[in-house]
C-alpha cells in the first residue's frame, strides 16, 4: 500500500483524503462514549446520545441556513439522501425540471419514474462556460412542475450555478427548488432560507471532510417528504403505521451514529478553519494548476474561474490518448491520483463532447499544496512533452 | 476489424459479444474485454494486434503481455498500476507508447484479462 504522503491526492470531489486527525479523534472519542441507541433506552446515556445527535441537527440546520433542526434527516450519503426526496416528492402525472449538468444520483431516479411514465421531464442546459441560465428555468416551468432539483456546483467542470436568481424564480412560481449541495458543503456558504431553497441533500465525507456512510437531508418547514422506507424509530411503537413526525418521518431504523459524530467533527473543523479563508486557499492552488495545465498544448482544460461561481474542480480532455490511460500514467509513474471517465454524469461529457471516454478530473481538497501543483504539472509536460 | 476477426452474435445479457477471432468463439463485453481470461491464445493476441494494426507483437510487447497475464492467474485479479511498472520494469507512460491502444485498450485487452473496473 502507498503510504500517505507518498501521492498526490486529487479526487477531492470523489472524496477527501486524509481527513484530519483531529476529525477521526473526535469521532472515536464520542462514539466511545455515547454510541449507544439515541433516544431509545430508557437509561440515561441513552437520553445523552439523543441530546447530542439533536445538537448536531441543530448545528446543520444553522449551517445551512435553515430553520427547524428537527427537519434535519440523517443518510447514508447524498445519493441516498436524493432518493429519499425525489421519490417522496414524486406524483404521477406531474413534471420535474433539472438540468444536463446532474450527476447520476438526481438523473437516475428522475429516469426511473421517467421510465415508468409516472413523470414528464425537462433537463435545462449548461452555457458553454458551465452554467445554468435562470431564465431557462423558468421557461421550463409548468403549472404541474412538482419541483425544480439542481446541483449547487457540477462535479465535472465545478461551476457554482445561480441558485440565488433561480430561488427567487422558483419561489414567484410557487415550486419548491431541491438543491444538491454535494460538491459545495464545506466550500461555500448555503444560506436556504435567504435563497428559497426547499431541500438540500448532502454527504458528509467530501468538503466537510467528515466519515464515508453519512449525510442527510434539510427540508423548510414548507415541504413535506412522502416517508418510502418504513420501520422502526423508537417513537409510537404501539402504531403499525410509520410516525409522520420530523425527523423519524424519514428516518428508518437506527442512525449511523459513529457518522453522525464524526459528521459534526468535520464540520467543526471545517468552521474552525473558515470557510472563507478554506475557499481562498484551494480557489488559489486551482488557479494556479488551471493556468499551468493552459500552458500545454493539447490539453484542453473545462473549468471556471469566477471567484464565488466555481469550486475547485477541473476536468482535463486529452486528444490522442485514453483518459483513463492518463489517469493510469499519473498514478503509476508520478504518485497522482485523479478521476478519469465520465465522473457518473453522463450528460455533461456528452454536451462537452467528451463522451463515451470522458476526461480527466482534477480535483482539489485543504491539503494540497503548490509544491504538489508545481510537481502534476511537471508530470504532465513530461507526458505530453514525451508524445 | 482483421481478417482473422469478426463479430459473430449481437448483444447478449451485460452487453456480451461473442466474437470469432483467430479462429475461435470468444465472449468479449462491450468494449471488446475478455468474459473469459481462459480463452485468449497467443494466436488470439496475434489476430487482435492486427486488428489494431499492429504486424507483429514484438519481445517487450510479448513480455508485458505475459506478465499481465501471469499477474492475474497467481493473484485473481489485474495488477495495479504501480505493480505493471515494476513487474515489467517500464513505465506506465512508455508501455501506453508501445501499443497503439494505449494501455486498457491496448496491453490489458490484448493480454485477454477483463475490463478493469472504472467510472465509464
Amino acid at each position: 500500500m502507498v503510504a500517505f504522503g507518498k501521492i498526490i491526492y486529487l479526487d477531492n470531489a470523489a472524496t477527501t483524503f486524509p481527513k484530519p486527525r483531529e476529525v477521526l479523534e473526535e469521532m472515536t472519542e464520542v462514539y466511545s462514549s455515547l454510541g449507544v441507541s439515541p433516544g431509545r433506552g430508557s437509561y440515561d446515556l441513552s437520553a445523552e446520545a439523543e441530546e447530542r445527535v439533536m445538537a448536531i441537527r441543530h448545528q446543520l440546520s444553522r449551517f445551512f441556513g435553515a430553520s427547524d433542526p428537527e427537519r434535519v434527516i440523517f443518510s447514508y450519503n447524498a445519493t441516498d439522501a436524493l432518493n429519499t426526496l425525489i421519490q417522496g416528492l414524486i406524483t404521477p402525472g406531474s413534471h420535474v425540471v433539472s438540468s444536463r449538468l446532474e450527476h447520476n444520483s438526481v438523473l437516475r431516479p428522475l429516469y426511473h419514474f421517467k421510465e415508468h411514465g409516472v413523470i414528464d421531464l425537462d433537463l435545462v442546459p449548461f452555457d458553454s462556460e458551465g452554467f445554468i441560465h435562470p431564465t431557462a428555468v423558468a421557461e421550463a416551468i409548468r403549472p404541474n412542475t412538482r419541483f425544480v432539483i439542481l446541483t449547487h456546483a457540477s462535479n465535472v467542470l465545478g461551476t457554482v450555478q445561480p441558485v440565488e436568481q433561480i430561488g427567487m424564480i422558483c419561489r414567484e412560481r410557487g415550486v419548491p427548488l431541491l438543491l444538491d449541495v454535494t460538491q459545495t458543503a464545506g466550500l461555500l456558504p448555503i444560506r436556504m432560507n435567504e435563497w428559497g431553497v426547499s431541500a438540500v441533500a448532502f454527504t458528509g465525507h467530501k468538503y466537510l471532510l467528515g466519515p464515508t456512510g453519512i449525510g442527510g437531508l434539510v427540508l423548510s418547514p414548507a415541504l413535506d417528504v412522502k416517508t418510502t422506507r418504513f420501520g422502526g424509530t423508537g417513537r409510537d411503537s404501539l402504531s403499525l403505521i410509520h410516525t409522520q413526525a420530523y425527523p423519524h418521518r424519514l428516518e428508518a431504523g437506527t442512525i449511523n451514529i459513529a457518522g453522525v459524530f464524526g459528521l459534526s467533527a468535520g464540520l467543526h473543523y471545517v468552521l474552525k478553519q473558515g470557510l472563507e479563508e478554506t475557499y481562498t486557499k484551494e480557489l488559489a492552488i486551482a488557479k494556479r494548476l488551471r493556468d499551468g495545465l493552459n500552458t500545454i498544448k493539447r490539453i484542453r482544460v473545462y473549468a471556471s474561474d469566477r471567484p464565488g461561481q466555481c469550486v475547485p474542480i477541473m476536468m482535463c480532455h486529452f486528444d490522442g490518448m485514453d483518459p483513463e490511460d492518463l489517469s493510469a500514467i499519473l498514478d503509476g509513474d508520478f504518485g497522482i491520483a485523479t478521476r478519469a471517465g465520465l465522473h457518473c454524469a453522463p450528460l455533461v461529457h456528452q454536451d462537452l463532447g467528451t463522451s463515451p471516454k470522458g476526461g480527466v478530473r482534477l480535483s482539489l481538497g485543504p491539503f494540497n499544496t503548490n509544491e504538489e501543483i508545481d510537481k502534476v504539472l511537471e508530470a504532465m509536460a513530461t507526458i505530453f512533452h514525451a508524445r | 476489424m482483421g481478417r482473422d476477426t469478426q463479430a459473430v452474435s449481437g448483444v447478449a445479457e451485460y452487453g456480451q459479444q461473442v466474437r470469432l477471432i483467430a479462429g475461435r468463439e470468444i465472449i468479449c463485453d462491450r468494449d471488446g474485454f475478455f468474459w473469459d481470461p481462459h480463452q485468449w491464445s497467443e494466436e488470439v493476441a496475434m489476430a487482435l494486434a492486427e486488428e489494431a494494426g499492429m504486424k507483429e507483437l514484438n519481445e517487450t510487447q510479448w513480455r508485458i503481455l505475459r506478465f499481465l497475464r501471469e499477474y492475474y492467474f497467481e493473484n485473481g485479479r489485474s495488477p495495479l498500476n504501480r505493480q505493471i511498472k515494476e513487474g515489467t520494469g517500464i513505465s506506465l507512460m512508455d508501455l501506453e507508447a508501445l501499443f497503439p491502444g494505449g494501455i486498457k485498450y491496448g496491453a490489458r485487452r490484448l493480454a485477454g484479462l477483463p475490463n478493469p473496473a472504472s467510472c465509464s
